[in-house]
């Protein structure tokens, strides 16, 4: 049993995501306190392993890792904690790191905890909250256990502590990678011409208070009144009224405009993920409890179709 | 084909959340089906109409409501349901699958649907612990499935439009982010009459029963950290003043 | 008169009439027999002659257009006069002697005298004059000042023979008949008068100045006047002016339970042994009275001028749909197309956009002279459409997908129902924890919707201040389910009255009092049927009831308040609930401008039947905004500078007519308010300053 923690870091197409910056540091940040080292761990290749402040960084290569491929990932994730038995494996609860997470506390009989918002050590407990029930609890609880599971909602934890220069070590798969069941066969890029949201810098964003496909046209001339365009929340999405490419949040994109205003949102955690650090947030809703307001810089409780229309006539 | 779903019943979070202690207080809260779920059932429809088979539909009943959920999905198209009759609201996602997995593979499944996640996974998902537990390959974030000769073929979502095709020898464990189709809507006239003639397979909970190894500290709503400034008074009033800050702001 | 060859032409010819004619009857009676069973009729002799007396008195129709029901009377008496002079005119032609010019010169039956013999002579030739007079607007007005209320939407679907123009035609060919008939008729009188003018025939004997008498030619225009009515009696049966026979029968076998009552999904007598199906998919799903209405129908288009989802510009016209229907039969009767039968309704007499835009307003049912039903076709339709899968608008699903799990529309958990009344200054009874005399059915809108809310509270306020003992359902309380039934969704409406029947079932109470008229109406009008028999009252009846007991009294009238006041279809179209508003409004002593549309002709705000669910909202100027406008032109007869209210006693028109205001730009000239705001005030009940 050792006190290493784990970092299952993520990354496409040549790049880490941020939550994977965000995890080395608060791995460090534990790992001091217990004792133990942060160890990032990255499977596959085409990625530039050296930039975390990790105190140590293992790379897996192998064919089989080139693309994710959750069974493969699983494998080797397995074997290195079983081998290493870390007191922390940390996954990102990312559309990655969800296919993973729960499966490997399965496999292992340890505790997982989902959502993770925050991690605390105290008398050298370990104290873990979690934001469930749509973002409308937190809850506060002990991982029993001589390991523990984690993964972590984007957006928990500063980047920059995460980010270094340790350099990587690397090594073989511990497991035969041969006769996976799952295979990757392509990669889905978004339509192509659609308009890149994260390169926008004003973008007015709809949710399922927009009620209907036929009034996302509204919405576009409001974006267009202001140059920017429209996004949306998973729900408008889900129900084909935009396309994957505008869709902003855990498993949409996130955004960082100068403006982000908000119509018909409630704020649901996914979506916070993805555009809480934009510069401006205003927030038109309905329901003066939306837990939106607790978040935007600027709301109204009010129709948003009024008040699309009102802004459209002043622009 | 032998189609799985394996359903959650979960607090609805369209209610305040009462609580108890360190817990929800479940006496008190509504339950109903998890909305990933309504997907992953559609999914298993839509792959049964598309490639044949049947579906059964399985979930734990926690507190003896499960029924409602079951009749939904026989009228959504669903050819047989089972519940697992644990009467205990507060099992986890653990306990859950470990009864279900025990269910599942008495059924000798082609392929299990699950939701992605639900809001009450605080010790994550079911369907990566089915897999585990049934020693299959667990997939998730799936927007679309064809199965044909054998293997599926399955579109796993990333981010943002980006994703990638994977295929993959059955049996396996999908999560479903969402159907091909938007999920269709059961008339609830049909809904009734199979609450009146549906058979639903009761089984009893099954196998070693491990929970999450959690123990519960505290559960309350988040602490706001801030509050919007809010704009009063007639949309056309709320307007102005949006527009007036745009404008102070050079944003428009 | 005729000669011998004459009378046997004319026998075989009136034979052949005959039976051409009683085919076309045979076949429209086999063609209605063909549909479902419908709701049991009673008494049905006394509604014929009750329906007989109505259309003698032209009283139906006189619910809108006021002039051209005047010309309509020209031509019903006109053709009523007509029927029995072509009878007397072939008596004429084939009885020797009998004669009746000059008060019955010849007369051969000595029981007819000569008072009445001219008395039926002057009657025939004014009725001629005002036949002729009628038919000529008619003609001017169709096809010369082609009136627009004649003609359809582009985008209403129509039977190809009515694009093609099937009904002009119509109306021609029964246009020129009547005017060819009548010229032919008054000059077979005209030359007949070989001894001057006969006093009594004024129109015939000017004739007579202008051709003198002819024996020939009384025979020539007598075959022509007679000749044309074998040939129309069988054309009659095939054509739109089934309308002068049907439309007086279809009256009297009309609806007869309440207005509010729908006919349930599948016929009630299933005695016959026949299954059925829930609703309608093709057209023999339809219960044979409405098979009948097309025959009734005579494409006035009355109910197209009052249907507010015309107005709206949606796809919708009650006429089309019956049109269309008369069409399908027809042709798949006397036609070639009896395959055209076995597709959808929705493909061949109304369009799936069109099923979806009716607001259920009742207008159109309660406009037609002639007792036709469109709406309950339509919300056959939508059932089967539901129950078969049909793909819903997204708003509609959310909201039913709602209702089932948590009893509202709004996704709102059940619990939180009953905040608005955990919130308020005083606890509020749980009808289901002690017994009440009054259970408050509070309705999801008043429940949940923060526009609402303050109303609802005021409600609560005033009748506490009247020391009512009320209560209400808290979670107990469901959707009572008027909107889901009419959307169509059957099974849900069975299951919300359920468990609203439960939730009754908990409580102690002696009546029931409603804020929603939609709620109103199904719990007094649908739920004896489920065995929920309540004495249900509109809250506005229950507040009148409170003054007129002397619990509430008038502190501080209200002179500086010009109001208006808009009927809730559900309110007043349905259940006749006009009177309680208005003395409401009388007692605290406002200025009272009526809305040219009020009471039964109220224009409905466009939010019934599901439309308030749905997530398409259609371009266009939508019937809540034309109702501000109809409102501001009310108040600009009587100019002022007092404050304008639109009143309104149904939460949905709070939303409605508060968002119409905004959207016409009108925020500021008029303002939207119900009516228990006034009433508050005028009893002195003011929302307390410390509310949280």
């Amino acid at each position: 049993m050792s006190n290493d923690i784990f970092v299952i870091t993520e990354h496409m197409d040549g790049k880490f995501s941020d939550v994977s910056f965000e995890m080395v540091g608060k791995a460090k940040e534990l790992a001091a306190a217990l004792g133990g080292q942060a160890v990032a761990v990255v499977l596959g290749g085409g990625v530039d392993v050296n930039g975390f402040a990790s105190d140590s960084t293992i790379q897996v290569d192998d064919p089989a890792l080139a693309q994710f491929n959750p069974e493969a990932c699983g494998k080797v994730i397995e074997a290195l904690a079983r081998e290493k038995s870390p007191r922390l494996v940390l996954f990102g609860w990312t559309a990655t790191g969800m296919d993973l997470a729960a499966w490997l506390s399965a496999r292992l009989g340890q505790p997982c905890v989902a959502y993770v918002k925050g991690v605390s050590l105290d008398g050298g407990g370990l104290t873990v909250s979690s934001q469930v029930y749509g973002g409308k609890m937190v809850a506060e609880v002990a991982p029993q256990g001589d390991m523990a599971i984690l993964a972590v909602l984007a957006g928990s934890f500063p980047v920059e502590a995460g980010q270094g220069s340790t350099a990587a070590s690397q090594i073989a798969s511990p497991v035969p990678l041969d006769g996976l069941k799952v295979k990757f066969v392509e990669a889905i890029k978004p339509a192509a011409g659609d308009v890149d949201i994260t390169a926008q810098a004003k973008l007015v964003s709809i949710g399922r208070g927009i009620g209907g496909k036929e009034n996302v046209e509204l919405a576009e001339e409001l974006a267009q009144a202001l140059g920017g365009t429209v996004s949306a929340s998973r729900p408008v999405v889900d129900a084909g009224w935009l396309p994957r490419t505008r869709q902003v949040g855990k498993s949409g994109l996130k955004v960082k405009p100068k403006l982000y205003l908000m119509l018909g949102i409630s704020g649901a955690p996914e979506h916070l993920e993805g555009m809480k650090s934009a510069e401006l947030i205003i927030a038109i809703n309905t329901d003066k409890k939306a837990p939106i307001f607790n978040v935007a810089h600027y709301g109204a409780t009010a129709d948003l179709f009024e008040v699309a229309e009102a802004m459209l006539e002043l622009l | 084909m032998n189609i799985i779903v394996a359903i959650k019943h979960i607090p609805s979070i369209a209610d305040d959340l009462p609580v108890n202690g360190s817990n929800l207080d479940f006496d008190s809260v509504d339950f109903v089906l998890n909305e990933f779920d309504e997907q992953s059932i559609e999914q298993a429809v839509l792959v049964k109409e598309a490639s044949g088979g049947t579906v059964t539909v399985v979930g734990v009943d926690l507190i003896g409501e499960l029924d409602n959920v079951l009749h939904l999905a026989l009228a959504k198209g669903a050819d047989k349901a089972v519940k697992i009759t644990a009467d205990d609201p507060g099992a986890d996602s653990h306990q859950q699958a470990g009864w279900l997995a025990e269910a599942i593979r008495d059924m000798s499944p082609d392929i299990v649907f699950t939701g992605v996640q639900a809001s009450n996974d605080l010790d994550g998902q079911i369907g990566p612990m089915l897999a585990a537990r049934l020693d299959l390959p667990y997939i998730g974030g799936v927007s679309s499935v064809d199965v044909v000769d054998g293997a599926a073929t399955v579109n796993k979502e990333f981010a943002g439009g980006v994703g990638a095709k994977y295929a993959v020898s059955l049996p396996v464990v999908v999560g479903v982010q969402a159907a091909s189709k938007p999920p269709r809507y059961a008339p609830i006239s049909k809904v009734r009459q199979i609450a009146q003639t549906a058979a639903i397979g009761k089984v009893a909970p099954s196998g070693d029963g491990a929970g999450a190894g959690l123990a519960f500290k505290k559960m309350a709503p988040p602490v706001a950290a801030g509050h919007a400034k809010m704009f009063t008074g007639s949309p056309k009033e709320v307007a102005a003043q949006i527009v007036e800050l745009l404008k102070g702001r050079g944003l428009a | 008169m005729l000669t011998t060859i004459e009378k046997i032409i004319f026998v075989l010819l009136a034979l052949t009439s005959a039976g051409f004619f009683f085919h076309g009857v045979a076949t429209i009676v086999r063609s209605v027999r063909a549909g479902r069973p419908g709701p049991e009729l009673k008494s049905v002799p006394a509604s014929l002659i009750k329906a007989g007396i109505t259309v003698l008195f032209q009283r139906t129709i006189f619910k809108a257009r006021r002039v051209l029901s005047a010309v309509h009377l020209g031509l019903f008496f006109g053709l009523i006069t007509y029927a029995f002079v072509n009878l007397v005119d072939a008596l004429e032609g084939l009885v020797p002697g009998f004669d009746l010019v000059y008060g019955g010169r010849h007369l051969a039956f000595p029981f007819l005298n000569a008072h009445a013999i001219n008395t039926f002579n002057l009657i025939s030739d004014l009725m001629s004059g005002a036949l002729l007079f009628s038919i000529t607007v008619m003609l001017v007005r169709r096809f010369i000042v082609k009136d627009k209320r004649l003609s359809y939407r582009e985008n209403v679907l129509l039977h190809p023979k009515v694009l093609t123009g099937g009904q002009a035609v119509d109306s021609l060919i029964v246009d020129v008949f009547v005017i060819m008939h009548v010229i032919a008729r008054l000059s077979s009188q005209a030359f007949r008068l070989d001894a001057g003018p006969d006093p009594f025939m004024p129109i015939a004997s000017a004739i007579n100045g202008l051709f003198g008498a002819s024996e020939t030619g009384v025979h020539v225009a007598w075959w022509i006047s007679l000749g044309w009515v074998l040939f129309i009696l069988p054309y009659i049966t095939r054509s739109k002016h089934t309308h002068f026979t049907v439309g007086p029968i279809n009256l009297g076998l009309a609806k007869q339970n309440p207005r509010g009552q729908l006919d349930p999904a599948v016929p009630l007598q299933t005695a016959n042994g026949n299954h059925y199906e829930p609703g309608a998919k093709h057209i023999h799903d339809l219960a044979w009275k409405r098979l009948l209405d097309p025959y009734a129908c005579v494409q006035c288009n009355r109910c197209q001028d009052v249907c507010p989802a015309n107005f709206y510009g949606r796809p919708l016209s009650p006429s089309a749909l019956e049109v269309n229907k008369r069409y399908l039969l027809k042709e798949a009767t006397f036609g070639a197309h009896p395959d055209r039968l076995l597709l959808p309704l929705t493909e061949t007499v109304i369009s799936p956009e069109a099923v979806w835009s009716c607001t259920t307003c009742y207008a159109c049912v309660r406009v037609c002279p002639v007792g036709n039903e469109p709406m309950a076709d339509i919300v056959d339709i939508r059932r089967r459409l539901i129950l078969d899968g049909a793909e819903l608008d997204s708003g509609v699903q959310n909201a039913l997908q709602s209702l089932a799990t948590n009893g509202n529309w709004m996704s709102k958990g059940k619990r939180l129902r009953g905040r608005w009344a955990k919130e308020m200054e005083f606890p509020i009874k749980n009808a289901t924890e002690e017994p009440v005399e009054t259970l408050w059915f509070v309705g999801d809108t008043a429940s949940f919707d923060e526009r609402v809310i303050p109303n609802t509270q005021m409600v609560a306020r005033v009748f506490n201040h009247a020391g009512l003992d009320f209560g209400i359902l808290y979670q107990n309380e469901s959707n009572a389910g008027n909107d889901v039934r009419r959307v169509g969704e059957e099974g849900l409406f069975e299951q919300l009255v359920e468990q609203n029947m439960e939730a009754f079932g908990k409580a102690q109470f002696q009546r029931i009092v409603t804020t929603d008229p939609h709620s109103f109406n199904t719990l007094k009008n649908e739920y004896p049927q489920f065995g929920g028999k309540f004495e249900v009252k509109h809250y506005t009846v229950a507040l009148l009831r409170l003054f007129e007991e002397g619990k509430l009294t008038v502190k501080n009238k209200l002179p500086h308040y010009k109001v208006t006041f808009h009927d809730p279809c559900y309110l007043g179209r349905y259940n006749g609930g006009f009177t309680a508003p208005r003395k409401l409004l009388e007692l605290v002593g406002v200025e009272f401008d009526e809305m040219p549309r009020n009471c039964e002709n109220s224009f409905c705000c466009g939010a019934g039947g599901g439309q308030i669910w749905m997530g398409k909202v259609a371009p266009g100027e939508r019937p809540a905004e034309n109702r501000i406008k109809e409102a501001l032109a009310t108040f600009e007869k009587n100019p002022g500078d007092k404050q304008q209210l639109f009143i309104v006693t149904c939460p949905k028109d709070m939303i409605m007519y508060s968002d119409a205001v905004k959207t016409t730009g009108n925020e500021g000239r008029i303002e939207v308010r119900d009516l228990i705001q006034l009433v508050a005030e005028a009893v002195g009940v003011e929302e307390p300053e410390m509310v949280a």
